[in-house]
């Protein structure tokens, strides 16, 4: 059983279909990228996985449970966790405390526990203070920990939002266009990142068009266009796939991006 | 002071986090000299007491409306209903039933906070221009009703009598221990911000206030929060009211109108929104600066609208922003967005 | 419970006060769909389209169209002078929505105390624009009052509607409420239109107050009351098209008045507002739809 498991997704906006009954199995530890050019669906596709879009159509299972329709924190309170096409940091704060909101999910206590202060929530804040400088120093942050986090440079910001996301320990996590924006310098530094928590066993979908990243990362690779899933293989069979050369000959600057 | 602080293998912060912004220093001078002005005020007494006095019972206010506006990030223009509604109850309490006045002020705080889930629980699914016209709504309705409901609130005369605070035997009658009195729960105000401000649940809110997406794929509850914060918001103005009551022995509906709204959003924008100690600096600041001009009344209110106005439009991130004085932690509020 | 001539007569005054809430919230609408903006203080030009009027009429002896006439200009004269001295410069910044509501609240305020300072807080009316009446069918009564909002509503929004259809300047408004960049693109002059819709809404707000004096009163507070029943009234015709809202506002006012029958006059507003908290909650796009342009 795969960790994830798409069954006939479909969203359709007025007159539009987004998504066209779109089948996925994401298998435990793989790392696995959903790639298309731009207005292929991608972002629809995972809108709708991490709750933030309900589907028209067709079912997730996530480790075996439904998940379809479910409100964004329950899903992600499951495991699966997201970052964004457009960086969502939180401006007002610091790029540790970024990070320690990132613990949500991993410790408890309220407001009666924030003022009353019991051992057990000390010790929960400064483990979470504490992890979350490694996370910071696990993505090359650890120097800028305590910068304000709208002052980072576009790629650190990335690297802030993964590392982020890492703090929810997420079983699965989803990663929209990691590489938008980013320089080939920073594209490598997010890659490693990436590559390097797959093999600490976290198992990653990542949607991206820079072929070049994907192909080099990804354990296996699923092609959108026009919102319908057009091939699926390992990174060699999808770069000789007829109609991936077709779709992406059609839009050569996303190959290019 | 905060948790972060009891770590010792961070680096150094810059100034004191949150508690008075980036340049923590300026802001502290800025305590220093309100420390000042307090012992001159105190030891000078007389009509300064009085403004002092409603300063800090403003400021109480002003520190729960941060909770909702500035940590939060969320539109209120009908926390004055709140307000109202631990005013009256404090002298419907004391003065029908007999009730202690620390009693009063509680249990009118626990009505106050159940009003604010009903209220909230419904309305903080709005966003934009909804929920600001539906929050102003509740500021009109409880004027309305406080005006209306003549065998409870006494209508437009207002509630007269009222006893000042005290426990038990003792009553807190004397002007100077009024303004002790005050501070002291002021200070307990601040605390408390401050503590949760720096915790699990101040930085889900503070999270909210900058991206919610961003903050529901972390898993924050984000109905959940926006109506604690909401709930704490009301509970502090509910203080406020209370306060307002035993402190002055009288209120009328106009005491918990629109002007309450103006005024309180004038002094979180002085001191700075976001900050922990903003609010209550805001408050100060801008309760002195009516009495320099010697303005009273009516001119007083037009003071406060047109010092809220020049804010808004020519010093658009507060005044905090110009002076330095605690500058806004949190990005500006976008409820809309 | 209420006879069936109370009923019925409630319903009669509710048309009428409903009218003016339609008027106030076509004003809102004007603003809105030009610049994205709900005007908080769009009441006060009610209050002071009214207080103005009885100014004039009463304490200088004008006639009555003399003073109406003057009043409305000189609203529209403040209406352009709010959003000149703070809703532009805010408007150009890009500044958050909540930061201009909180001015236009200020600027409600600000307005109130001033009418106070100026002309006193004591409530004050004037007569009927027509001597005599009401008129009688049966047991219902009908005041010749009713019939002049009739007439000058019904007057306002056609002025209105062949204003937004035939004329220049009401073509590249609604190009405005369109598409705002794209109207700008096109060399409409979108800070001269800002300004026109204040104008607009503040001389129909205005107007709303002049009609409605007569039949009960004003004085420095009733703008906020009368700011949100217009603004209920938008909510309900959807933000949309000018008859929706004044269908809108009469729906509310007929409602209201109903309600009044039951609870009392005193609780007209807490009607009227908790209308507005249920409609705002089952029906965020309004009832009659209009363009469901969200607010």
């Amino acid at each position: 059983m795969a960790l994830l498991e798409v069954r006939r997704l479909t969203k359709r906006f007025a007159g539009l279909t987004a998504n066209n009954s779109i089948d996925l199995d994401v298998p435990e530890g793989c790392l696995f990228a959903v790639i298309g050019p731009n207005g292929a669906g991608k972002t629809t596709f995972f809108n709708m996985i991490s709750g933030f879009m309900p589907p028209t159509d067709g079912t997730i299972a996530f480790a075996g449970e439904t998940i379809t329709g479910l409100r964004q924190d329950r899903i992600a309170a499951k495991g699966l966790v997201r970052t964004f096409q457009l960086v969502q940091l939180f401006k007002g704060l610091t790029v540790a405390e970024n990070v320690e909101v990132g613990f949500h999910l991993a410790t408890r206590g309220g407001v009666a526990a924030a003022l009353a202060r019991p051992s057990w929530f000390r010790r929960q804040e400064a483990d979470v203070h504490a992890r979350a400088r490694e996370l910071l120093g696990f993505v090359g942050l650890a120097g800028v920990a305590d910068q304000d986090a709208e002052l980072l440079p576009y790629g650190q910001q990335r690297l802030l939002e993964v590392a982020r996301a890492l703090a929810a320990k997420p079983r699965l996590l989803l990663l929209d266009e990691p590489a938008a924006g980013l320089n080939a310098h920073e594209t490598d530094a997010l890659a490693e990142v990436v590559q390097e928590l797959n093999r600490k066993g976290t198992t990653v979908l990542l949607i991206e068009h820079d072929m070049a990243l994907v192909t080099r990362i990804a354990h296996r690779i699923a092609v959108l266009d026009f919102g319908c899933k057009i091939a699926e293989g390992t990174p060699d069979e999808i770069k000789r796939h007829p109609d991936v050369i077709a779709a992406y000959l059609g839009t050569e600057e996303a190959a290019h991006a | 002071m905060t948790s972060h602080a009891s770590t010792s293998t961070s680096p150094v912060r810059r100034g004191a986090p949150g508690w008075l912004g980036r340049t923590g220093y300026v802001g502290l001078g800025g305590a220093v000299l309100i420390a000042l002005l307090f012992g001159f005020v105190f030891v000078k007494g007389g009509y300064l007491l009085t403004v002092m006095q409603l300063a800090m019972i403003y400021g109480v206010f002003c520190v729960g409306l941060n909770f909702f506006m500035g940590y939060t990030g969320q539109a209120s223009f009908g926390q004055n209903a709140f307000a109202a509604i631990g005013g009256y109850g404090s002298a419907i309490l004391c003065v029908e039933y007999g009730l202690p006045p620390v009693l009063a002020l509680l249990v009118a705080m626990a009505i106050a906070g159940v009003a604010a889930v009903v209220v909230g629980w419904p309305t903080l699914r709005l966003r934009g221009h909804y929920l600001a016209m539906a929050t102003f709504a509740l500021g009109l309705i409880t004027y309305d009703v406080s005006v209306q409901w003549e065998s409870l609130t006494k209508g437009y005369m207002g509630y007269a009598g009222i006893p000042p605070l005290g426990i038990g035997p003792f009553e807190v009658e004397d002007e100077r221990a009024k303004l002790v009195c005050l501070m002291v729960i002021l200070v307990f105000g601040l605390w408390v911000s401050g503590r949760l401000r720096n915790s699990r649940f101040g930085r889900a809110l503070r999270a909210i206030s900058t991206s919610e997406p961003g903050a529901a794929a972390l898993g924050i509850r984000i109905p959940y929060y926006k109506l604690a914060a909401f709930v704490i918001a009301a509970l502090y103005a509910s203080v406020a009211g209370s306060l307002f009551a035993h402190v002055v022995g009288f209120i009328s509906p106009e005491v918990f109108g629109l002007q309450m709204v103006v005024v309180t959003f004038t002094m979180l924008y002085v001191g700075g929104i976001g900050t922990v100690l903003g609010p209550a600096i805001g408050a100060i600041v801008a309760s002195l600066l009516p009495e320099i001009v010697r303005s009273t009344g009516r001119f007083q209110d037009i003071a406060y609208a047109l010092l809220l106005l020049g804010l808004l439009v020519y010093a658009p991130k507060g005044l905090s922003a110009l002076s330095g004085l605690g500058r806004p932690r949190a990005a500006e509020p976008k409820p809309g967005s | 419970m209420p006879s069936l001539v109370e009923l019925v007569q409630s319903l009669v005054n509710g048309v009428g006060i409903g009218l003016v809430y339609g008027l106030i919230a076509i004003g809102f609408c004007v603003i809105y769909n030009a610049s994205g903006i709900v005007n908080f203080a769009q009441g006060v030009f009610v209050m002071l389209g009214g207080m103005f009027t009885h100014a004039m009429l009463i304490k200088l002896g004008w006639p009555l169209a003399v003073s109406a006439l003057v009043s409305i200009v000189a609203v529209a004269g403040i209406g352009v002078l709010v959003q000149l001295a703070i809703v532009r410069p805010m408007w150009n910044r890009k500044a958050p929505l909540f930061a201009i509501i909180l001015a236009t609240l200020a600027v409600q305020l600000l307005i109130e105390q001033i009418v106070i300072l100026t002309m006193g807080d004591q409530p004050r009316t004037y007569p009927d624009f027509t001597p005599g009446g009401p008129l009688k069918i049966g047991d219902i009564a009908i005041s010749y009052q009713l019939f002049w909002i009739l007439g000058c509503g019904a007057l306002m929004v056609l002025l209105l509607t062949l204003f937004f259809n035939r004329t220049r300047a009401g073509r590249a408004l609604r190009a405005c409420s369109q598409n705002r960049e794209a109207a700008a693109l096109l060399g409409v002059p979108v800070d001269a239109m800002l300004m026109l819709s204040f104008a607009l809404s503040a001389a129909l707000g205005a107007a709303a107050g002049i009609l409605i004096t007569p039949t009960q009163y004003t004085a420095y507070g009733v703008g906020a009351p009368f700011g949100t029943n217009g603004f209920i009234a938008a909510i309900i015709g959807g933000f949309g098209s000018a008859p929706a809202a004044l269908l809108g506002g009469v729906l509310l006012g007929v409602v209201q008045s109903g309600a009044i029958v039951v609870v009392g006059a005193g609780y007209k507003n807490v009607v009227a507002l908790t209308i507005l908290l249920v409609v705002l909650l089952f029906f965020p796009q309004g009832i009659f739809g209009g363009r469901g342009k969200k607010a």
